[in-house]
């Protein structure tokens, strides 16, 4: 059940990590370099693994696993010189301490894809239009996703990705 | 009399700026180590702009008391080994950009060395210790690499010749453990202050979950972690001293169960001679007990000072790689995101 909240907003129950990793293999199927992805939710909620199914749908070679004590990993295609990091707030504190990360060239460049874990951890660093999913614990294994876009060119990817997962 | 080879070794992967002399990539004669913990302590974290700092100001002086302690002079090395990744890209070029300039201006060799690697090689340093592998280790060995951010099983058939058998899907065995001892209100880093109140506890306390991903050599800690995190918030407030125990020993178990049973079974049916194992987590002492109930060959594990990181590992793999000809040339990158296979 996907019940649509408004326009710029999308509400999905999970059963299991792997449906939420194929929600996720959707979006990323659509990314087209630019995009800035916030992925929020406490320990356990299942940010790295939707952040696997957005890599899986981008088309990354290898599979995604936790940036949390690297901070970023990057990932390719197994062609073109396209990227997508996967950053990981977990370990900062402070918000200047992400410019050390380099991340806002990243942010920038329209050949990458940024998906960001605790990104509330630094949210002065982060673009004012951006793609944000939040993921809760519902019970034992589901979780309540849900994405909220900010900007025009995020609620078109909401929209397609609307239509791409649920057909509406 | 053959002259031995000296190798400086430089390591500023991550929290730690070190630097060590190796001869003939065995013999330490300086390991010098200034960590970042204590300053990171105070946050439960890492600082990525600061560990630059940290690392810029530390790693002259650094160096100086590494050839100072093994009473060398520029004259008697014979090349510079540094790491090059994986790790933190501020923190892996100020080693690399260094050793660059040191290695240019005295004219040395630059050899670039792979951080994972590395830690396999902390088992050919001489030591004293329990635990430490004997010289002329033969061939296939079995590496468990357990760290902060990596978990991964390496079949090491030569020098320089490594094939993959497994790794972490999700969380690193070493970030399990910082993330719960968080949750359960331990100091960072989490890995010993989970040992440490383990101790205290009963593992058989809570069932808690083994992912163990038959018939491979992967592993995936989130699972456990999420169910440390369910298991916190159903007890609802903060959890006390015996449960704390408790919850750690459970924990600690579940991690050591999957580790050891997965890498008993590895070194059985590849034929390795030995387990070597390699990385901060390995410092555990209820990892290095399990793993040589289980394993019907030999278990070797460094001392602590050389299973975290180390600067000695660096210039002892550095030395094997200098061997076989390899040299960066001046243009020598980091490469954050490097593997070892």
């Amino acid at each position: 059940m996907a019940p649509i909240l408004d326009d710029r907003s999308l509400e999905f129950i999970s059963r299991s990590p792997e449906q939420t990793r194929r929600l996720g293999a959707r979006l990323g199927q659509l990314l087209q370099g630019g995009e800035v992805i916030c992925l929020e939710g406490s320990l356990g909620a299942g940010k790295t693994v939707i952040a696997q199914g957005i890599g899986r749908g981008w088309g990354a070679v290898g599979r995604l696993v936790s940036p949390s004590f690297v901070l970023v990993r990057e990932h390719r295609r197994p062609t073109g010189h396209q990227r997508l990091l996967h950053a990981d707030f977990y370990r900062l504190e402070q918000a200047q301490e992400v410019w050390g990360l380099g991340l806002q060239e990243w942010m920038e460049d329209p050949a990458v894809v940024v998906l960001i874990e605790w990104p509330e951890r630094a949210p002065e660093v982060l673009p004012q239009e951006r793609l944000w999913i939040r993921l809760e614990f519902a019970e034992e294994t589901r979780r309540r996703l849900l994405f909220t876009a900010e900007g025009a060119s995020y609620l078109a990817l909401l929209r397609a990705f609307r239509r791409a997962a649920f057909g509406v | 009399m053959t002259e031995e080879i000296r190798m400086l070794g430089i390591e500023t992967s991550c929290d730690e700026t070190a630097a060590a002399v190796v001869a003939d990539g065995h013999r330490i004669l300086s390991n010098v180590v200034a960590s970042q913990v204590d300053l990171h302590a105070r946050y439960g974290g890492v600082f990525p702009e600061m560990a630059s700092r940290a690392h810029i100001e530390a790693i002259l002086s650094v160096i100086q008391k590494a050839m100072q302690e093994a009473h060398v002079g520029w004259d008697d090395l014979d090349a510079v080994a540094v790491t090059y990744g994986p790790g933190l890209v501020g923190s892996l070029l100020v080693g690399v950009n260094t050793a660059k300039g040191l290695a240019l201006g005295r004219r040395l060799p630059l050899v670039p060395v792979n951080h994972l690697e590395a830690h396999i090689y902390a088992h050919w340093l001489e030591v004293a210790a329990e635990g430490a592998a004997p010289p002329n280790l033969a061939f296939p060995l079995l590496a468990l690499i357990v760290s902060g951010g990596h978990t991964e099983l390496i079949l090491m058939r030569g020098h320089g010749d490594y094939i993959y058998l497994g790794g972490t899907l999700d969380d690193a065995a070493g970030e399990a453990f910082d993330k719960v001892g968080r949750l359960l209100g331990l100091p960072y880093p989490g890995g010993p202050a989970i040992e440490k109140a383990a101790r205290q506890g009963n593992p058989a306390a809570f069932r808690l979950p083994r992912a163990w991903l038959e018939s491979t050599y992967d592993f995936s800690f989130s699972g456990l972690k999420t169910a440390v995190v369910r298991l916190v918030q159903q007890h609802g407030g903060p959890l006390r001293g015996r449960t704390v125990a408790d919850v750690a020993a459970s924990f600690q178990e579940a991690v050591v169960d999957v580790l050891a049973t997965k890498t008993a079974a590895a070194a059985a049916e590849r034929g390795a001679t030995a387990i070597l194992l390699c990385g901060g987590v390995s410092a555990n002492q209820a990892l290095r007990t399990t793993v040589r109930e289980r394993a019907g060959v030999p278990v070797y594990y460094p001392p602590p000072i050389l299973c975290t990181d180390n600067a000695a590992m660096i210039a002892a793999c550095g030395h094997f790689r200098f061997l076989s000809g390899e040299r960066a040339g001046w243009d020598l990158d980091v490469e954050p995101g490097l593997r070892l296979v």
